[in-house]
């Protein structure tokens, strides 16, 4: 189905028809006020800034090549105990604003008042690489904008393996992907249309070309996504090697706060229910010859898995925070996968409907206690 | 000599149901193995993944979850969400390479009495069979 949206001119570049686009829309009322990411002082970070004012709006830059804080925590922030009474827009990439659905069906986020608006993400630069060349960096991400590139090798390596690039349940979307000269901003809801209509911007370009070269990307990120996880598979296949691929954690739960899933207040992980006492320690070590320090790295990390796997979004923020370089982004990619797919369910690429685990039906997995009395004993370390 | 292998299954048993019926074993004298350790919560709901997780990290040589049959659940609703989390952990576990054989889930109501001795001891015939956990010689878990 082909959908209408507002033909956008890029001549002056992408950024400056977003920032157009809400001073416009913070002129004619449609929201009073914007968050948006601006660099800050020391130029090697991007914090996002509520703003109000045409003038910080041209400082802001609504597309930066990093992704410092995972949008959705910044909305997290802004709504986590209700809305206030303006309306607020905000623009991100896919990732974060499929986190911030998932975290709105887990009622830590509410998107009444938020306009959500995306843009076809090119990735975003890790930020270990953007601290250390901030310009360097910045050029290249601008590059690769400017020119279309969505397979830029310069991007984390989960973005490379993105398939949702273009495609998250945002309000509003800024199109760019295999077009000439101009893009194509179109609506996904009666909001996003709504605001359109009161701006008056005429819905008359057709979307099928930018569909098609989207679906083009989409095609080779899904082959990329096979291969990375046919490379992870090995690295975490069994508890040996999952305990080697995570042997160098130094247990600083970096990946957990960061995480715009994790929005538990008080992590299980951290909390004094998971320590031990030094009797029980000692004589654990007692028993197995020996026990390391930091405690519990696997249980921290499949339990994680457990808990927020449904809705990863593979935003990479994980890895991008690990001191230790695990590729933790990619292994919980690869498990989000699987998990997902269990129950047919996309983090995040859907507005309505709810998380897998609010939800039941009273006939499914009706086999699932014979299926595990009946599994044979599988694989050679038990044997 | 080497020591007989006991196993030593973790039973997270939810009160209204699986407990009531193994002590309905106990008071019709009905044999079960002694690899049982029962842990009784409140709703078979109330089990996070992670406890499972942690048993199985900690060397429990089988995990075993008992709740009331779908529908009958105390709390109406309770094992329903316990069977999704169930399915996710062990797909878990499967993806990952983890003995997903050494978990199990049974619904066991509060009359199912020979029913609770017949889960424990086939449970603890599958666990025999499958050795000790090696997670519990290992010293960095």
């Amino acid at each position: 189905m082909t959908k209408k949206g507002v033909k956008i001119s890029l001549e002056k570049g992408l950024q400056n028809q977003i920032r157009d686009f809400f001073k416009k829309g913070l002129e004619k009322g449609v929201f009073d006020a914007v968050i948006l990411p601006v660099r800050v002082p020391g130029k090697d970070s991007y914090a996002w800034i509520l703003m109000n004012n045409a003038k910080l709006i041209d400082q802001a830059n609504p597309v930066p090549p990093v992704m410092p804080v995972q949008g959705a925590k910044a909305l997290k922030a802004l709504t986590r105990k209700g809305n206030g009474i303006i309306n607020v827009a905000t623009i991100m990439r896919s990732c974060e604003i499929r986190a911030a659905i998932e975290l709105s069906k887990l009622n830590q986020v509410n998107l009444e008042k938020i306009t959500l608006v995306s843009y076809d993400c090119p990735g975003a630069v890790p930020m270990k690489g953007y601290n250390r060349i901030p310009e360097e960096m910045e050029k290249s991400f601008q590059n690769a904008l400017a020119g279309k590139d969505f397979a830029n090798d310069k991007m984390k390596e989960v973005c490379g393996i993105c398939v949702d690039f273009a495609n998250s349940p945002a309000d509003l979307h800024f199109g760019f992907a295999g077009m000439e000269n101009d893009g194509i901003l179109f609506s996904n809801s009666d909001k996003g249309t709504a605001i359109l209509d009161t701006l008056k911007m005429k819905c008359s370009e057709d979307d099928s070309q930018w569909k098609n070269s989207v679906n083009i990307i989409k095609e080779q990120k899904s082959k990329n996504r096979i291969e990375v996880y046919k490379s992870i598979q090995p690295e975490v296949e069994g508890l040996d090697n999952l305990q080697t691929t995570f042997a160098k954690c130094i247990g600083c739960h970096n990946c957990q706060s960061v995480c715009p899933i994790c929005y538990c207040r008080q992590c299980y992980f951290d909390s004094s229910a998971s320590k031990q006492t030094a009797d029980y320690l000692q004589d654990k070590a007692k028993n197995r010859g020996g026990i390391g320090f930091p405690r519990d790295k696997i249980m921290f990390q499949v339990g994680r898995m457990a808990h927020m796997s449904l809705s990863c979004v593979s935003c990479g923020q994980c890895m991008d925070a690990c001191p230790v370089d695990i590729p933790v982004a990619k292994i919980f990619s690869y498990v989000a996968a699987k998990t997902q797919d269990t129950f047919e369910y996309h983090a995040g690429t859907t507005a309505d409907g709810a998380v897998p685990l609010k939800v039941y039906k009273q006939d499914e997995l009706n086999k699932i206690h014979e299926l595990i009395k009946n599994a044979e004993p599988q694989g050679s370390q038990h044997e | 000599m080497e020591k007989e292998f006991i196993p030593r299954i973790t039973s997270f048993v939810c009160k209204w149901c699986t407990y009531t019926g193994a002590d309905l074993a106990g008071t019709s004298r009905l044999q079960y193995p002694t690899s049982i350790i029962l842990l009784k919560v409140l709703c078979s709901s109330r089990i996070d993944p992670v406890f499972l997780i942690k048993s199985y990290l900690k060397g429990a040589d089988g995990v075993l979850i008992g709740g009331c049959h779908p529908g009958d659940c105390h709390y109406e609703t309770g094992n329903y969400h316990t069977r999704r989390r169930f399915k996710i952990l062990t797909e878990i576990f499967s993806t990952l390479g983890l003995p997903k054989e050494r978990l199990r889930l049974s619904w066991i109501s509060a009359s199912e009495g020979p029913k609770f001795a017949q889960v424990s001891n086939e449970f603890t015939d599958k666990i025999e069979n499958l050795g000790p956990n090696n997670a519990r010689e290992n010293m960095f878990l």
